[in-house]
């Protein structure tokens, strides 16, 4: 190490910098410490930024048959709304099939009620696994009258399974994967349980199991499905609300109600892309 | 050079920690993460091997051929026999193990009502009340609707819909 000579004046004008005799070991490994961490952080954030693949423009303009058809195997759900008598089967069998925790669901059924003044209302008692047998919702308006509801629908939700997840991108332990087939499930034995994904879903689809810890979610009944068999909800809805299917192939059931109908999907504004399709969705359907 | 030798020290205390770090990562992280994408490739196989409860209506006619058959000509058809009874794997590992792991106690008492047969109204209301957002062209609750007001005076509290109705075929006994 290079010495500097001492001024013979003493030592009033000299800085730090012209003392390294007074370089300490503590000091020494303080300021490594320092630069090192500092770039180790710029380093990892450019590396981060460089390799992180960001959506790219137009990608939700790409049609059903660009991104689907012929591509193997790809699960596809669609809710019919208008079908639904909100008799709550799918959340009974999903609760059963699923071993899902009292007080959790993977799935649920919403009641939207319309009343004259404008004012909606959104009702999910147990996620209607007890049904919606109650007489008509009333609501007293503030002049003390109550009014009776206008219209009136059910709403199943689920995991929609989002081809650009947000669950996924949180998950800081890789627990949270999609298969090749586009189903969106956990890895419970590698889930922490911290619960990011139960706050970056959207959807609410996602809620931490009380027994394990682990965070639980539809799966579209992944277990069944790749046995050929269709989801517990989908067997069990009375009323053909709930079409499940393989919408890479063009003769398959979902594919033709997905051509022949005008569907929708979710939240579409958050450009999630989600696999769960809605036929007779309204715009107060949140 | 008299302060080489502290460079010395921490390049070896640098190369053990990074010895240390890879040895601990390569013990600790599964051997399939990361084959087709940054999760453990086993858990989909895994996800996957779990037993399927509901088994189908059709499982159910292997050993109940007859309310089977008295279902399949009846005006009954669209609930499945497990919307009602609950999931097929259930009943048989209660049948033959004796056995009701895995099902919370909400699932088996939900379900052993309509086994037993001591189900007042309440399943039957969860498809055939008429509500207000239930479309009034289903005939099933829309008759429903006209025979409970037909009935109104006959109707007590403990009046069951099986007292009179063929829950299999929706029939009147």
């Amino acid at each position: 190490m290079h010495r500097l000579s001492q001024p013979a004046h003493g030592g009033s004008q000299v800085t730090s910098i012209s003392q390294p005799d007074d370089v300490s070991r503590r000091r020494f490994l303080e300021t490594v410490a320092k630069t090192g961490g500092q770039s180790f952080l710029f380093g990892s954030l450019f590396v981060n930024t460089a390799l992180l693949r960001l959506p790219q423009a137009g990608h939700d303009a790409k049609s059903r048959a660009e991104t689907e058809i012929g591509k193997g195997v790809i699960y596809g759900f669609v809710v019919d709304t208008t079908k639904c008598i909100g008799c709550g089967s799918c959340v009974r069998a999903c609760r059963a099939e699923n071993d899902v925790p009292d007080g959790y669901n993977r799935t649920w059924v919403e009641q939207y009620t319309f009343y004259p003044d404008g004012e909606v209302f959104v009702n999910s008692p147990s996620g209607g696994e007890d049904g919606f047998a109650d007489p008509l919702p009333t609501r007293n308006v503030p002049s003390g009258a109550e009014q009776a509801p206008m219209r009136g629908f059910f709403v199943p939700k689920l995991c929609n399974h989002c081809i650009d997840t947000p669950c996924i991108q949180v998950c800081p332990v890789g627990a949270s994967f999609k298969t090749d087939e586009g189903v969106v499930l956990v890895d419970h034995e590698h889930c922490v349980g911290c619960g990011y994904c139960v706050q970056a879903c959207p959807f609410g689809s996602r809620f931490i199991d009380p027994r394990t810890h682990t965070a639980g979610k539809c799966t579209w009944c992944h277990h069944r499905v790749t046995k050929g068999l269709l989801p517990a909800c989908v067997v069990s809805c009375p009323a053909d609300a709930r079409i499940f299917g393989n919408v890479s192939d063009p003769e398959s059931t979902i594919s033709r109600i997905l051509a022949t109908n005008r569907v929708q999907v979710l939240k579409s504004y958050l450009g999630t892309r989600p696999r769960t399709r809605y036929i007779g969705l309204d715009s107060e359907v949140i | 050079m008299r302060h080489a030798g502290h460079f010395v020290r921490l390049l070896a205390l640098v190369a053990i920690a990074m010895v240390g770090f890879l040895f601990v990562r390569s013990q600790v992280i599964p051997k399939d993460f990361g084959v087709k994408g940054h999760y453990r490739l086993s858990a989909v196989a895994e996800e996957a091997a779990r037993e399927p409860r509901h088994l189908g209506s059709e499982a159910c006619a292997e050993c109940h051929d007859d309310i089977s058959a008295e279902w399949t000509a009846g005006k009954h058809t669209t609930p499945q026999c497990e919307n009602c009874h609950g999931p097929g794997l259930m009943h048989v590992k209660k049948v033959s193990d004796d056995s009701t792991a895995g099902y919370s106690d909400k699932i088996l008492t939900q379900y052993e009502t309509a086994i037993n047969r001591s189900t007042g109204m309440h399943e039957c209301r969860w498809c055939h009340l008429k509500t207000f957002e239930r479309p009034s062209t289903l005939k099933s609750i829309a008759s429903v609707e006209k025979h409970v007001v037909q009935h109104k005076g006959t109707f007590t509290p403990e009046t069951k819909c099986i007292d009179c109705h063929n829950p299999h075929t929706a029939a009147v006994k």
